[in-house]
């Protein structure tokens, strides 16, 4: 009897042992079916590895994690959680960045023509004869070529800037301060903790001093030409360019037509193909001010259309451009848009904001709406389900610009990032850097880098990347023979950048 | 508005037929209501008294929101909560959703609820001792000099606050110890761990003086009236249930502590007999070993068996990132999941792929019953339809995530999209006493102004409010739910009355 209990009790504790165990086991297998499940969805989980490949990745990932987990326990605090600005001079360091920094990334989708070229290079441009300058009481400072005193308004006085620049005690200190002038770079944390629309009209004070230096034909040749070659040397093959297109002058005042910049871009990329015969080219995206008047829009898309008969290469389409908040939404244009959109492809900006349920935010609809191939931002998007769902479905790829979005104060820390969310749902995307030249970032390697550590998992690997540059090519505006020349250029690239990763090895 | 159509209608007229730019205009109504049908608070409909009362809300929303998006530096939730949390004090808005019946609060942490002026107002209890230490100070409440080590010397906060040479200069001092405020935020508080570090820091110091067993009573008293203050109607708190000591230096444990609050709950719903009363999260630290959390849950389970109405269930707390992760406590939590409900803290983080970020898939896995903070969910798509599917509500507090440095600028909080697919939210404030927020109208209204969509309305309000109750523990929900409409009436009748 007695002994019969016994055997019962330990008989019971036995089953709820095991029965633990299984219970257990469940959970292990939920909880790996989950994390498996979410592998399964992100961004690049499709792409197979070659053996090499793995080799490589194996070498990246070790990198990578150890730039994470040395943030994660450690009391020192994560980089890429500051504003870019604090930490862009510490980046050259990362094993992962030298790495990023060699890898071909396709092409750029989303950049603006007069925000291309780094700062230091603007300033080599300042060295050119004939250069008048005018330094204004705001600060501010304006710039033009001419063989006389330039007859356009100046407060003070047009000097030579030679003159001044040789008149100054230092040359250095003098060169420094006109760099300012190029980049929104500083140190100053209470311009870092700027609002948005303070944030953009400094944006805008850059944006006008360069545009007086570069709209003098000769610069606008050396400054295409060098932006070129900066991107080609970041290992992108391709650039689609967004630019309004106005009058540029000659030093004796005379001025070409609009549609003249436009033959420029395609003369001088058709020079730098000859140089580097690997170069895919560039297409360009007409733009016009969102805050223009509907006429003027009607007027920019007519240009378009005439773009497009003449110069079939190098249109890719039509958007509009400037701060979405403040501008003017696209609801206000949809009568031309809706005329227009048979003919010319578009490309809109949408959603770079974050309000929430205000008509920057809702230009997101009129985009979807509006049949756009891409969308120049979407940060708005993921606060917006159905939309998401469409352009999903639709394949509208979002053309995201990380760096941007930190710079022109949309948000601090990149962690906080929507592409987060739109990697881990698999959502077609490209990585892109807007203005890379206003803030002194690499034509697309920073972007890259603070995407693939800062951004996405601690998971996403080589495919992530491999993925987000094959985004690049597949949904760009080239036709499909170009797409396939460009594939195959890339492979290539592609076999001998694994080998490099290989030889560099874990050291 | 009729200026702008007919301009329209002749711009369209010259080229596209007006019925293609109908069809545009129609199609983008379509999806931006489908998008709102989709809303947290989508299933309620307004009675006649709701709708004015809507429209006086909305009014009153879109004309601060017109002011901000113009210019957003004057109104600005960019910046850190301590720079705006006076000024939003200002918004008649504020005043109506401090008015409006909040339902519960079911995401708080028992020793962060009060204002640092309260706890500064303990500090005149007789038998208060102090140890002033170079950067932090020691409290204790004692008959005699206390034991406890202290680096200079004890002495009794009476005799030190009157010896000093300005009372008031003193008293301020001594009240920096009681919260996190400071005037420059985001030199202060430059990341996750530097804020943690000051937050920490505010349980090391006041924790020993509110373990004094009357000063834990009375403290839990007065935060009960706080919250019924603020209107809400109902709280589940979380507490690491610390042994409590009496003046000649007896100590309790821990179950003593849980029959502590038990006590002081019954009493109050007696003072008050409109309070539907407090449960118990039995919340210790997550920085232990597993064979620790095995003790843990022996305690929760002794809790549960002797106060069975009292106790809600089981979580773990601490620093997330630096916590140990909960897959460690696997075993002991699975073997527990058929006696205890859960309530866990999961992905207050914004690492992406580290172990506390996956300590949601855990918490899912482990049949969590609600998720504190989930902040990282929105990076993880499947488990959010899980959440879903399964009914399991997030616990959002929005103020803390500014305050503990995962979010600068609400408008970048995924509430957002939470709200947007209508996932089950509730809204709580943590430890508001800390960060000296309402116990929970400041949340309320930074959601409603900041994170929510400005289409959002006194739909998402009510059935935020609601869903509070929906996912209490409460076992009568019907009751509370009923008490709560009458309520709410009495509240919009107000607001329709008073023509804000
Ligand atoms: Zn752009
Ligand atoms: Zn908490």
């Amino acid at each position: 009897m007695r002994s019969s209990i016994i055997y019962s009790v330990v008989l019971s504790l036995l089953i709820t042992r095991y029965s633990a165990r299984v219970v257990l086991n469940k959970y292990m297998l939920d909880r790996t079916q989950f994390l498996e499940e979410e592998d399964n969805l992100q961004l690049g989980s499709s792409l197979q590895l070659t053996e090499e490949e793995n080799e490589a990745n194996e070498i990246l990932m070790y990198w990578k994690n150890k730039e994470i987990e040395a943030s994660f326990k450690n009391s020192t605090p994560f980089q890429l959680s500051k504003h870019f600005f604090k930490y862009k001079n510490e980046i050259a360091k990362s094993k992962v960045y030298q790495i990023i920094k060699k890898m071909p990334k396709g092409g750029a989708l989303h950049i603006h023509a007069s925000m291309m070229l780094d700062a230091d290079s603007l300033l080599e441009l300042t060295y050119e004869d004939h250069l008048y300058a005018c330094y204004m009481d705001d600060g501010s400072l304006k710039l033009h070529f001419s063989d006389a005193v330039p007859l356009v308004l100046c407060p003070v006085n047009w000097k030579l800037l030679k003159d001044l620049r040789d008149a100054s005690d230092d040359v250095e200190q003098f060169d420094a301060e006109l760099r300012k002038h190029f980049s929104l770079y500083t140190e100053n944390d209470e311009l870092l903790n700027a609002d948005i629309n303070e944030t953009w009209e400094r944006f805008h004070k850059v944006y006008r001093t360069i545009k007086n230096l570069i709209t003098y034909r000769p610069v606008r040749e050396k400054y295409f030409y060098k932006a070129l070659q900066n991107f080609y040397n970041d290992n992108v093959m391709y650039v689609e360019i967004r630019s309004g297109l106005h009058d540029i002058y000659e030093l004796d005042g005379t001025t070409h037509d609009a549609l003249y910049l436009a033959e420029l871009y395609e003369r001088i990329t058709k020079r730098f193909i000859d140089e580097h015969p690997d170069f895919i080219g560039i297409k360009l995206i007409l733009t016009s001010g969102r805050w223009s008047s509907i006429e003027k829009v009607r007027d920019t898309i007519n240009m378009a259309k005439e773009l497009k008969t003449n110069m079939p290469g190098l249109l890719a389409g039509f958007d509009l451009v400037g701060q979405e908040d403040k501008g003017k939404p696209l609801k206000d244009f949809l009568p031309v848009l809706i005329e227009a959109r048979d003919e010319i492809d578009f490309y809109f900006h949408g959603g770079e904001t974050n309000w929430f349920g205000t008509t920057s935010d809702e230009n997101l609809f009129d985009a979807v709406l509006l049949g756009t191939k891409r969308v120049g931002h979407a940060y708005a998007l993921l606060k917006h389900p159905t939309l998401l769902a469409t352009m999903n479905q639709k394949d509208i790829a979002l053309e995201m610009n990380v760096i941007s979005n930190v710079v022109l104060s949309l948000v601090k820390d990149v962690r906080n990032h929507p592409l987060a969310s739109y990697l881990a749902l698999g959502y077609p995307v490209v990585l892109s850097s807007d203005d890379p030249g206003a803030w002194d970032a690499d034509p697309l390697s920073h972007d890259f880098y603070v995407t693939f550590v800062g951004v996405a998992s601690v998971h996403a690997d080589i495919r992530t990347l491999k993925q987000l540059a094959l985004n690049s090519i597949r949904y760009s505006a080239l036709d499909e023979d170009r797409k396939k020349r460009f594939y195959d250029i890339f492979n290539e690239k592609w076999t001998i950048f694994v080998k490099k990763i290989i030889e560099g090895g874990l050291n | 508005m009729w200026p702008t159509l007919v301009y329209f209608l002749l711009a369209i007229s010259c080229a596209v037929s007006i019925d293609e730019y109908e069809n545009v205009i129609n199609e983008r109504h379509d999806l931006l209501q489908r998008e709102l049908d989709m809303m947290l608070g989508n299933e309620i409909t307004f009675s006649d008294s709701e709708i004015k009362a809507n429209e006086i809300v909305m009014h009153l929303k879109a004309k601060e929101l017109d002011r901000a998006y113009r210019s957003p530096y004057a109104y600005n939730f960019t910046r850190h909560f301590f720079e705006y949390k006076d000024a939003v004090k200002q918004s008649p808005l504020y005043e109506i959703i401090k008015k409006m019946p909040k339902g519960a609060i079911l995401h708080a942490h028992d020793v962060g609820l009060l204002s640092p002026d309260y706890v500064l107002n303990m500090t005149y209890w007789d038998n208060l001792y102090v140890c002033f230490e170079e950067d932090n100070m020691q409290l204790i409440f004692s008959d005699k000099t206390p034991k406890v080590t202290c680096g200079t010397q004890w002495q009794l906060l009476r005799d030190a606050r009157y010896t000093s040479i300005d009372v008031e200069e003193f008293d301020a001092e001594l009240r920096k110890h009681f919260t996190l405020l400071v005037d420059e935020p985001h030199e202060v508080y430059f990341d996750v761990n530097s804020a943690w570090n000051r937050f920490q820091q505010y349980f090391i110091t006041t924790g020993p003086m509110f373990c004094y067993k009357l000063a834990w009573e009375q403290y839990f008293y007065d935060t009960l009236k706080a919250v019924r203050e603020d209107n809400v109607m109902y709280i589940e708190i979380r507490s690491t249930l610390p042994p409590l000591y009496d003046l000649n230096g007896e100590v309790y444990d821990s179950i003593a502590t849980a029959e502590s609050y038990k006590k002081v709950v019954d009493q109050f719903v007696k003072d008050y007999p409109d309070f539907y009363g407090a449960k118990l999260i039995y919340a210790p630290m997550r920085l232990v070993d597993a064979a620790t959390v095995k003790e843990y849950i022996k305690i929760a389970k002794e809790i549960k068996r002797r106060m069975p109405d009292f106790f809600a269930g089981f979580d773990l707390v601490g620093q997330e990132d630096l916590g140990t992760p909960t897959k460690e406590f696997l075993s002991e939590l699975v073997a527990a999941k058929d006696e205890l409900d859960y309530f866990f803290h999961a992905g207050e983080t914004n690492w992406n792929g580290m172990s506390s970020d996956e300590n949601l898939f855990d918490v899912i896995a482990l049949e969590t019953r609600r998720i504190g903070h989930a902040f990282a969910l929105v990076k993880h798509p499947l488990l959010l339809e899980e959440v879903k599917k399964r009914g399991i509500a997030l616990e959002v507090n929005v103020i803390s995530n500014v305050v503990l440095k995962l979010v600068g600028d609400v408008r970048n909080h995924p509430l957002a999209t939470f709200l947007a697919q209508n996932v089950p939210v509730v809204l709580s404030s943590d430890d508001p006493g800390v960060w000296e927020a309402d116990p929970l109208s400041h949340d309320f209204f930074i959601t409603f102004m900041g994170v929510a969509s400005r289409h959002a309305d006194l739909k998402l309000l009510k059935q935020l409010a609601l869903n509070s109750l929906y996912f209490s523990t409460i076992k009568d929900k019907d009751r509370v739910v009923h008490e709560f409409e009458i309520r709410w009436t009495k509240f919009i009748d107000s607001l329709v009355r008073d023509k804000w």
